[in-house]
């Protein structure tokens, strides 16, 4: 009786991470089948299949537009963010310099910030210089914010470099500049492109500012999301989310995929 | 110069096969160098985002008129010192929910070295990284009135549900499951450190599994604990597209406070004011946590 309990105890901590898992991900699950219901409103069960709404997005003008939008913001903000990141992330982790703490604490300012505040702050930023609902006003905004971002990214990166490696090949006879592009940067550069791929995908999935600053020209996808949920029940989400899931679940797999792969070939060869 | 092409090549390779520890103590003194290597993203935060929310200070003491007007009515009207309270509250609801649901699941990810593991990874590397919109817009369907809980309802034969959408309980709800992914990492983080050798040394000294757990491995978790609640409750706090979605104006949170401002009255000054507040909320309780831990920690 007791080494059955004690037996059932050890599964209790895995039974209840499975239901709390559940919990994530069955919400998400849910909007699968409803991306190919012919309902009108939301309804779940669907009362039957189609893929008309497929159809929908893909001759929607404004969908698309806010697609296309989505992605031109969240790389062009991308790219800047990298520019500013990344000497910033060598500056912290490998000089010691005056002010560095206070430094520290602007680099995170707007991860600190509430978005609504930022938001509030854009909106009356942004109009007097009329790049409010403009493709630059939202690239200037989500840069900034995504800045904290690749900056942990890659400065934890950077920590974990063996500066040895460096030295190596400036005895070896490299300057400089050739030690940088051919051994600091390749071998940070997993370091960076995920750095690079957070700043995207945080641009990318950021609403909150967009809802007060894309206006209609460079609506993105959230914003466009939000709006139709709160004025219509719009059949076109439910696909426009299952599209937005898919992409997400093919990235983390394929990160998990790369990193496996890396476990594996730094465990064969030690 | 052709040497050296090999030779970095060869090192590139060196650091792939043997993961050195990093030297420490390496960081050197150049000053000049360091502020110009920091000051582009430096001046882009200065100008591109301080500049900005001193507008937002700056409004919520001139719009309409120049007075602290705004911060009166905030603070001595009932119904916004209630949105203030319950604000609070809430977050206090889903931090903690987000601790009790969080905490198995990062406690099995952390000591699972397995396909269980990797399973429980994605499936928070999806909610972590799917926005919250669309998860939102999940819960609208679940919770609506032809959503599974309605259909459900019906084939148990219980009739109509209860209101389940558009109440404090689907926006607390909603916020749970939105910010949970958020919590896990941070407990994850943590966890994954702590050396299961110490766990075995517990139970070989006769600790119960249990005992091995509650005596070892909580203590040391603790910082993760504090790291997410401290996360969740903050970005709860001024959280605003899941109870715009989701709540109801009668439990208002600031951020639908600050919403219905704009939106429905165009009251730019007292939004201002409001967003201020929230603003000097979340900075008391990271100023809090910075002094004891340290704020880069935080996102760990």
């Amino acid at each position: 009786m007791n080494a059955t309990m004690t037996a059932m105890a050890r599964h209790v901590p895995l039974l209840l991470a499975s239901v709390v898992a559940l919990f994530l991900v069955a919400p998400l699950a849910i909007i699968v089948p409803m991306s190919f219901s012919k309902a009108v409103s939301f309804e779940f069960p669907p009362p039957g299949y189609w893929t008309g709404y497929y159809a929908q997005y893909f001759a929607s003008h404004s969908w698309l537009e806010a697609t296309a939008n989505s992605f031109i913001i969240a790389f062009g903000s991308m790219v800047f963010t990298l520019i500013a990141a990344l000497p910033a992330a060598f500056g912290f982790v490998r000089y010691r310099f005056r002010g560095k703490s206070v430094l520290n604490l602007l680099m995170m300012l707007p991860l600190i910030v509430p978005a609504v505040v930022s938001a509030l702050g854009y909106y009356s930023f942004l109009s007097p210089m009329r790049l409010v609902g403009t493709h630059a006003g939202m690239i200037i905004a989500h840069s900034v914010l995504s800045i904290p971002v690749a900056f942990l990214v890659i400065a934890a990166a950077l920590k974990g470099f063996d500066r040895n490696l460096e030295r190596a090949a400036m005895s070896a006879g490299a300057g400089p500049l050739r030690t940088f592009l051919w051994v600091t940067l390749p071998v940070l550069r997993p370091g960076i492109l995920v750095g690079a791929l957070f700043a995207f995908l945080h641009s990318f999935n950021e609403a909150v500012v967009a809802i007060f600053i894309a206006g209609r020209d460079a609506s993105t996808l959230p914003k466009k999301m939000f709006e139709s949920i709160r004025l219509e029940s719009d059949p076109v989400i439910a696909v426009v989310s299952s599209l937005l899931t898919g992409a997400v679940l093919l990235g983390v797999l394929v990160s998990l995929f790369f990193r496996q792969g890396n476990a594996q070939r730094s465990a064969n060869a030690a | 110069m052709a040497p050296a092409r090999g030779t970095c090549y060869m090192i590139r390779q060196m650091s792939k096969a043997a993961p050195m520890p990093a030297v420490r103590g390496l960081t050197s003194r150049d000053g000049l160098t360091a502020w110009l290597l920091v000051a582009p993203a430096a001046v882009c935060i200065v100008f591109l985002f301080v500049v900005p929310i001193g507008y937002v200070l700056l409004l919520s003491v001139t719009d309409p008129t120049v007075s602290l007007d705004h911060y009166r009515r905030l603070l001595t009207v009932p119904l916004y010192t209630n949105v203030m309270l319950n604000t609070f509250k809430t977050s206090f609801i889903v931090t903690l929910a987000c601790l009790v649901l969080g905490y198995p699941l990062a406690y099995v990810m952390a000591r699972r070295n397995d396909a269980v593991a990797i399973i429980l990874l994605i499936v928070v590397g999806l909610s972590f990284w799917t926005g919250f919109v669309v998860r939102t817009y999940a819960w609208l369907v679940i919770l609506g009135n032809k959503g599974p809980v309605a259909a459900t309802y019906a084939l148990a034969g219980w009739g109509k549900p209860p209101q389940l959408l558009f109440t404090s309980f689907s926006s607390t709800l909603g916020m749970t499951h939105v910010l949970l992914p958020y919590m896990v990492l941070a407990l994850y983080g943590v966890m994954r450190k702590i050396d299961p050798s110490y766990l075995r040394a517990a139970e070989s000294l006769g600790a119960r599994p249990f005992g091995a757990f509650r005596l070892v491995f909580l203590p040391l978790s603790l910082p993760g604990v504090v790291n997410g609640c401290v996360l969740v409750f903050t970005m709860c706090l001024g959280f605003y597209i899941t109870p715009i979605l989701l709540g109801t104006p009668k439990d208002m949170m600031i951020s639908q406070l600050i919403s219905q401002q704009i939106e429905d009255l165009l009251a730019w000054g007292f939004a201002s004011a409001i967003a201020v507040v929230l603003l000097a909320s979340t900075l008391v309780l990271l100023g809090i946590y910075n002094r004891f831990a340290g704020l880069d920690r935080l996102w760990g």
